[in-house]
């Protein structure tokens, strides 16, 4: 990718795009983590359909 | 006055009995250590290995050797300590005597201050042991100040000691104890890891003043010693 | 309840929205409108994303031993209150951890532009290491330890760790002023150009808000993950007292 018409020489360019990029994978990535955990959790946390039927005991 | 006299008199002697406590553990793991012999021999054993990898792996003509024996010496002591630290711990567990520790009235920090008395005695015997090889292997004689060696010693194993000790108590009720305890413990314990190595090097080689080394030790020990003094109970009555 | 999960998620979403605009804005005056600098060039402008995560990334840990002395004062005298610090607690270990690898993958990436060496056992560097490692090892004795145990012995390793922190900071300076090595770029300590000043101080800023962010959003989590265990505990309790007719 050249970036040199942006910046001065090609290896800093890629560095530079390189450290923002991953800064950005790993905090949204982080965020992304947190998100899928959160819906993960929500579904243990919805009342199992086992438990609301009623269940004959003595069938 | 009397009743002033009166408190201090009561102070004094929890204090003895404080320090009968922890003389009586003490004295139990000195007794169990006795009997068996495999804590001080295993880590014995297991040093000497560490420096005699590191030789292969170096090869270090007595200028370098003199460079690296300090690192070497903490790194196998290191090693050495982690196998002996758990054990102490799995000593307490058979027969459920941790859970008569946990219900009895003593203090536990005693049971603490004990156990790693026991355990300094036990890694302070594998360096006396320890110490002929190396000046063998390495043929080392200190350019530096050789006698600081005797402060330097005594307060890097307390450093490893006591916070093995603790570590080792922690990480008792995980789920794998023998990785817990070098992945919480070495963290830690670093700064006081490179006061002793640096001060051993800066000894051994003459170049550079160990006194700063040896204060950084001194005040890590006093701060991390009444750290684990205050949260062992935490630890023991962690349910 | 309802009403109040309401508020949150509304003034959450404000929240985002303005972090990450405060990122955008302080990302293009970073990339684009600061002045390249004389020496080091184009490169230096990782910095601005740098040194702000690196401040930060030294607060969060605070954040965890506060919480965790609550927690081990609370443990015994209000439990629910616990856990909510034991929440906080983690969380700001979490973002510690995200927070400081990020500080040093944006310093190797500079060290390797800038010097062509990926890392070097500078003060700086070595003191940064240290201080992620000290919370990955958090982190790890909370996922190894068995459960009713893992948040008491976790704030009791937190205690250590921050009281650690200061002390491996200045042992690692004490070893760098004894063995001199060739020191990472100087960044913010060798002075900022004022012209430099908009791009840093929004960094700092737009970085602020989204560790503020990533913290209580973390802290929803573990306090969900928190309810979801205690149901599923009463659940299986109420199993057990289920009287066969």
């Amino acid at each position: 990718m050249k970036l040199s018409w942006m910046f001065g020489s090609s290896m800093e360019a890629h560095h530079l795009l390189a450290s923002y990029i991953i800064v950005w994978l790993v905090q949204g990535g982080y965020a992304a983590w947190i998100a899928w955990q959160w819906r993960r959790t929500g579904k243990e946390l919805q009342p199992d359909p086992a438990d609301l039927s009623p269940r004959d005991e003595d069938a | 006055m009397s009743r002033v006299g009166s408190e201090l008199r009561d102070e004094l002697r929890a204090l003895r009995s404080y320090f009968g406590h922890v003389i009586c553990h003490l004295q139990k793991d000195l007794r169990l250590e006795w009997r068996s012999r495999e804590s001080v021999v295993g880590m014995l054993f297991f040093a000497l290995l560490v420096v005699i990898i590191f030789s292969l792996a170096f090869d270090p003509t007595a200028a370098v050797s003199r460079q690296i024996a300090g690192g070497i010496l903490w790194v196998a002591l290191l090693f050495a300590s982690f196998t002996a630290l758990n054990q102490s711990w799995t000593r307490e567990q058979r027969n459920r005597v941790l859970e008569a520790h946990r219900m009895s009235p003593a203090p536990a920090s005693a049971l603490f201050l004990g156990k790693a008395l026991a355990n300094l005695l036990f890694v302070t015997l594998v360096e006396l042991v320890l110490a002929p090889f190396f000046l063998i292997f390495y043929n080392l004689h200190a350019l530096g100040q050789g006698w600081m060696l005797l402060a330097v010693l005594p307060l890097g194993t307390w450093a490893l000691v006591c916070n093995g000790t603790f570590f080792a108590a922690l990480s008792l009720r995980t789920r794998n104890r023998e990785l817990m305890l070098p992945l919480i413990m070495v963290p830690v314990s670093l700064p006081a890891l490179l006061g002793m190595m640096s001060a051993t090097t800066a000894i051994l080689t003459g170049e550079s003043d160990p006194a700063l080394w040896v204060r950084l030790l001194v005040a890590y020990n006093i701060i991390f010693t009444l750290v684990c003094l205050l949260l062992f109970e935490t630890v023991l009555s962690a349910e | 309840m309802a009403k109040r999960s309401c508020i949150f998620g509304v003034a959450g979403m404000v929240w985002v929205v303005l972090t990450l605009t405060a990122i955008a804005y302080a990302t293009r005056l970073a990339l684009v409108v600061a002045p390249t600098e004389a020496t080091m060039g184009n490169v230096q402008r990782i910095f601005y994303y740098h040194v702000p995560t690196s401040m930060l990334s030294l607060l969060f840990p605070y954040v965890n031993f506060m919480a965790s002395l609550f927690y081990l004062y609370w443990r015994r005298r209000d439990p629910l209150r616990a856990l909510t610090a034991d929440a906080v607690a983690i969380s700001a270990a979490e973002v510690t951890v995200v927070y400081s690898s990020i500080c040093l993958l944006t310093g190797m990436l500079w060290g390797r532009a800038a010097w062509g060496i990926w890392w070097t056992w500078d003060a700086r560097l070595t003191s940064m290491l240290l201080l992620w490692l000290l919370y990955v090892s958090y982190l790890m004795l909370r996922k190894l330890s068995s459960t009713g145990q893992t948040q008491t012995l976790a704030a009791v390793l937190s205690v250590f760790a921050a009281i650690d922190v200061p002390i491996v900071y200045m042992s690692i300076q004490w070893w760098r002023t004894q063995h001199p090595a060739p020191v990472f770029g100087g960044g913010a300590d060798s002075g900022i150009d004022p012209s430099m000043m908009p791009a840093f101080v929004w960094n700092v800023v737009g970085w602020a808000m989204w560790g503020i962010f990533l913290l209580l959003y973390r802290y929803g989590l573990e306090r969900r993950r928190q309810e979801s265990e205690q149901a599923s505990a009463l659940r299986a309790i109420e199993g057990t007292l289920e009287i066969a007719q």
